[in-house]
């Protein structure tokens, strides 16, 4: 395996945790299969297109076209992303937590209306922005760093670095914070977590944020290889809800496996020059649904306990 | 005999459908062809009030298919061509979510790749039919055994996955088929779309008059087919089955039923009918494309059996009603028909328990709900039995003695005056007035527990106090209060004082 290869897998892997560990997180905790992630991306990547418009002219007002500009806009573009996709999960959490949470059949009727929001949204973008695609600034620079004597492309060291960081923070925040731990015993059992006095909805709404600015994010980041759309979000959101369902939804570490499998197997086979990209899709699917009749609880079920369906 | 008086129109006896046959000749009722079900629900009873023989019509819906299938039948022939196709076009996604709603409903696969089965039945047959050759009536057939493999195949992981991993992974299966038509290099020059497919339409009739409504009837034969299917399979055997296992699988398997296997049926044949429509779809455009596989012509159908109401075939074809009329027959909207689609989606979610077809039950729930709380309100309740209550006494004659006892009490209210007080006071025992009587009556019938008694003091002869028995044998009684009573007469008069105040409490 040459180590573009491997940087394009890490790459690639990085985005799709994002999107699979948002997904894992909110069924894992709230009970609720988010189909509107994808809308959430889409959303955000149009917000962040929105702010650059805004921020560019003034960035280069304030501080001209330095290493600073490009820090401040970079950092810019990524609030405006985790801003947006945590608006949005409050959204959803208004829309399609609040008023069914607590009626019959919630996972079967919060995928419907996430569903409909993912459908309202996709054509509310079509309706305001239309159909073209448009570009976000390169906020991590067009050129290569060497690292360790290995040429890498700035985008994809932004990505893969910018992505654990955050992955880091994120899991040490589950880990330490009052409010993660709070998430964390409702994932673990959420009738002991009510006992013990954890508010079920004061808990879903940062959940819902959560994944929400965890999938905005990963708008702002795979928007430096592919452009901004209405539809953009179908295709993250399908991947993401498929890498969570490999790694056994709900399982933390079990969706950053499964996304580093899936980025690894999709950058090996678009490397591999008879099969090429069009069969990565269709090897990626194929590999998940041998997985998942081998393992029916994914590769979540080898690295610890997840959660019975609450669907059963 | 004297005349029948004429019956007041109230309740739902107005909008229920009488026949009053002859007492004196059996009914007869005559059975669909080699079955034993009968074609329509006739229910003979006496009417209790005028005791005449009455045929009143339990099941109402069979006319209301009738009325509106044959409406549909009768009024688009003379619609224009763009109506035209919008019915033709309601009746194939009509059959499509009838066989659906038999895979959610009835089998309880959450199955989404449901188009996914239409569309690769669609493309083999239209594969056969372009490259083979095959003549089109033998498209069905292809089409058949195509949706009978691939339900097959869908079917092998959801023996292993439960509810909504299935779900998931189907949206993964529709995806894989979307990418790989649009990835075959034999398709790569028509963007993977197999056009110039024969069909039941001749080819000189295409678009026009003649071939839309030819196009129309077979839409709507096989939207009567579908519906014959869900019959056949939902309330026969099969659907008996799994009914049977809903709620209880293990009680289910304990009696002998194997519902997986029930299951897999219901799946594989539905699958099989979904083929037929995959053929009817590529013989009705001529052609046909990747976008049977997009996500977005995926939800637009789900929406459709979310909006009816999942598992009931009334529900799934009111709502391919309602989301075909929006999104094809109001085209000017543009992308905001969508928006309709999802608003709708959205509120019978949010509002509703089981889509609109479920929303007049949940209706009649809701009222029955107040109306009782507003009864309750109504009624004081002062001792007397509520008919919530009253159902889980075993004693029913506790309930009128109850109800005897409260008029009473109300009736003794209006006697307790003033004056009464003071007849009391000035002459506890011997001869009373009516009222004082009857009201003293009532208090010396009263239960043991609680009676009050009066107890003279062991140090002093003249000193009383006043004590409440416990009703029970070897319970003490209670001392109801500290004071003491200095004559009998005036601890007499005490414990009548105490009971008024408690009559008058209650």
């Amino acid at each position: 395996m040459s180590t573009v290869t491997l940087i394009h897998g890490l790459n690639l892997a990085a985005i799709y945790g994002l999107m699979a560990i948002g997904i894992s997180i909110l069924w894992s905790s709230v009970g609720m299969i988010n189909m509107a992630h994808g809308a959430t991306f889409a959303a955000s990547g149009y917000a962040a297109w929105q702010v650059s418009l805004i921020a560019q002219p003034l960035i280069a007002a304030w501080l001209g076209t330095g290493l600073d500009a490009s820090i401040a806009m970079g950092a810019t573009m990524i609030a405006s992303g985790l801003g947006a996709g945590a608006i949005f999960g409050g959204l959803i959490f208004l829309l399609a937590y609040l008023p069914i949470h607590e009626k019959a059949n919630f996972a079967v009727r919060s995928l419907i209306v996430t569903l409909a929001i993912n459908l309202a949204t996709v054509q509310l973008l079509l309706y305001f922005f239309g159909p073209r695609q448009r570009a976000l600034p390169k906020i991590f620079g067009l050129g290569r760093t060497e690292i360790l004597g290995i040429p890498i492309r700035n985008d994809q060291l932004g990505t893969i670095v910018a992505t654990a960081l955050l992955m880091l923070v994120v899991v040490i925040w589950l880990k330490r914070s009052r409010k993660g731990l709070e998430i964390t015993a409702m994932m673990q059992n959420p009738e002991g977590a009510v006992l013990s006095g954890i508010s079920v909805r004061w808990t879903a709404l940062p959940v819902t944020m959560l994944t929400g600015a965890l999938a905005g994010l990963a708008a702002i980041l795979l928007s430096q290889t592919v452009f901004v759309s209405p539809t953009a979000g179908a295709l993250p959101l399908i991947k993401g809800l498929t890498i969570a369902l490999l790694g056994g939804l709900g399982s933390i570490p079990g969706a950053i496996m499964g996304a580093i499998l899936i980025g690894f197997l999709e950058a090996i086979v678009g490397s591999i020059s008879f099969l090429g990209q069009r069969y990565v899709l269709f090897s990626q699917f194929l590999f998940i649904i041998t997985v998942l009749i081998i393992r029916p609880r994914g590769l979540g079920g080898l690295l610890d306990q997840t959660r019975e369906s609450r669907n059963a | 005999m004297p005349e029948m008086k004429k019956l007041y129109e109230i309740g739902n006896r107005p909008r229920e459908i009488f026949l009053s046959p002859d007492g004196e000749t059996p009914t007869r009722r005559s059975r669909v062809p080699f079955t034993r079900r009968h074609w329509l629900k006739w229910r003979s009873r006496y009417n209790p009030k005028s005791l005449k023989l009455e045929k009143r019509l339990e099941d109402k819906k069979p006319l209301w298919w009738m009325l509106s299938l044959g409406l549909l039948l009768l009024v688009t022939p003379f619609l224009g061509n763009s109506a035209l196709t919008v019915a033709s076009i309601f009746c194939m996604f009509a059959a499509i979510n009838v066989l659906w709603t038999l895979i959610i409903g009835t089998a309880g696969i959450f199955s989404l790749a449901t188009l996914a089965v239409v569309g690769v039945s669609g493309y083999a047959a239209a594969a056969f039919n372009v490259y083979l050759g095959v003549p089109w009536p033998f498209m069905f057939v292809i089409g058949c055994l195509t949706g009978l493999v691939a339900g097959g195949v869908l079917a092998l992981p959801s023996t292993r996955l439960d509810g909504l991993y299935f779900a998931l992974l189907t949206l993964g299966i529709v995806e894989i088929c979307r990418v790989f038509v649009q990835q075959l290099k034999s398709l790569g020059a028509t963007n993977g779309s197999i056009n110039q497919v024969d069909s039941f339409i001749p080819s000189d009739w295409f678009l026009q008059r003649e071939g839309l409504l030819l196009g129309f009837f077979g839409a709507f034969a096989l939207l009567l087919g579908a519906l014959l299917l869900f019959k056949l399979v939902n309330s026969e055997r099969l659907g008996m089955l799994l009914q049977t296992a809903r709620d209880e699988e293990a009680f289910a398997e304990a009696i002998g039923i194997d519902y997986r296997r029930a299951r897999l049926m219901v799946f594989m044949i539905s699958s099989a009918g979904l083929g037929i429509i995959g053929a009817f779809y590529a013989m009705y455009y001529r052609s046909i494309s990747p976008s049977i596989f997009s996500l977005d012509q995926l939800l637009l159908l789900f929406a459709m059996i979310v909006i009816g109401g999942i598992g009931r075939a009334d529900g799934a074809v009111l709502g391919t009603a309602i989301v075909v009329l929006i999104d094809k027959g109001l085209l000017d909207l543009g992308p905001v028909r969508i928006l309709i689609v999802a608003a709708i989606m959205l509120l019978v979610t949010l509002l509703t328990n089981n889509g609109l077809v479920g929303a007049r039950e949940q209706f009649r729930n809701y009222r029955n709900r107040k109306k009782s709380e507003a009864r309750a309100r109504r009624t004081e309740k002062g001792g007397e039995v509520m008919p919530e209550e009253a159902t889980d006494m075993p004693d029913k004659q506790e309930i009128f003695y109850r109800r005897f006892n409260k008029r009473l009490r109300d009736e003794l209210k209006l006697l307790i005056t003033p004056e009464l007080i003071e007849e009391h006071r000035r002459k506890p025992l011997g001869r009373h007035s009516d009222a004082l009587s009857r009201v003293l009556n009532y208090f010396r019938r009263s239960e043991m527990p609680d009676k009050y008694a009066i107890l003279r003091q062991p140090e002093n002869f003249n000193h009383y106090k006043i004590v409440a028995l416990s009703g029970e044998r070897g319970a003490p009684p209670r001392l109801v209060d500290d004071r003491l009573y200095e004559s009998i007469d005036e601890a007499y008069h005490a414990v009548f004082l105490l009971r008024v105040n408690d009559l008058l409490e209650s």
